[in-house]
């Protein structure tokens, strides 16, 4: 009697772990399955010129013109000058008036890495406001 | 005679396994995964973009679009039109309001194409648009 009491208790009061079990690795492997681990780098920019998205900086204030030419040929401030060259001449022309900001225009073939580079220049040149737009052909 | 049967029972259940410590790590790894998913919706497709000293990786950003050397424009496991970019961007916003988008390029791409898909991303109702750039190192 006593055997037989303690052995239905125990049975009834026993929770089957199992369906849980399945349900929980279940949504583990959704999310192993959808976790992204690589993080895209970015870098903010505006855009100036065509018909979305304002101009990045105070129109009055102006601001220091960079362009990117289709044939890889990059001109500060309508001087031509090499990629790696583009820090120190913004941050020259910067230094001349702070409150400036860098608009970058790419001609409509220009290649995208570098203007990439460019802007990425501009940006080690302390230069935060920065716009990107296109010039028309 | 029948008891000992149900002795024998009892001795079956010492045979099985304890599931508990198995269990506690199995949700460990659940809560680890749910609190680093970010539900990123990528392009699709790898894309050669240029090194960057100064992008950021700080700011998390939920849709990737990918200009391909090609003229290509992949976004959502996809390739999609020029046109398309526009009411793919407008449902995405409705969906998430909080996303943000970024645009990566490849090293070949034509600075005009790019300059039209972030168009069509702000007209969509996104406004924060970075342009992708790979870590220097190929990070």
């Amino acid at each position: 009697m006593r055997l037989r009491r303690h052995f239905d208790h125990s049975e009834t009061t026993g929770i089957d772990l199992a369906p849980m079990l399945d349900f929980v690795l279940n949504l583990l492997i959704f999310f192993i399955i959808t976790a992204v681990f690589t993080k895209q780098m970015f870098m903010p920019v505006g855009r100036h010129g065509g018909g979305a998205g304002g101009p990045a900086g105070d129109e009055e204030a102006g601001s220091i013109s960079v362009i990117v030419k289709a044939s890889g040929e990059v001109l500060v401030d309508n001087r031509l000058v090499d990629v790696r060259a583009v820090r120190a001449n913004v941050e020259r022309l910067h230094a001349q008036k702070p409150e400036w900001g860098v608009m970058v225009t790419a001609e409509q073939d220009a290649e995208a890495g570098v203007l990439v580079q460019v802007i990425d220049q501009v940006r080690q040149g302390d230069v935060e406001n920065v716009s990107f737009g296109t010039s028309s052909r | 005679m029948r008891a000992r049967r149900h002795r024998g029972g009892e001795s079956g259940e010492e045979h099985g396994i304890d599931l508990a410590p198995m269990l506690d790590f199995v949700l460990n790894l659940l809560i680890f995964f749910i609190i680093t998913t970010s539900f990123v919706r990528e392009p699709g497709i790898f894309v050669n973009a240029a090194e960057a000293e100064t992008a950021l990786g700080d700011q998390d950003a939920n849709i990737l679009i990918a200009v391909r050397s090609n003229g290509e424009i992949w976004m959502d496991r996809r390739q999609v039109d020029l046109r398309e970019v526009r009411p793919l961007v407008e449902r995405l916003h409705l969906e998430r309001p909080e996303d943000t988008v970024i645009v990566v390029a490849d090293k070949g791409a034509a600075s005009g194409l790019v300059a039209e898909v972030m168009d069509e991303v702000k007209l969509g109702g996104i406004d924060e648009v970075g342009l992708g750039a790979a870590t220097v190192g190929g990070g």
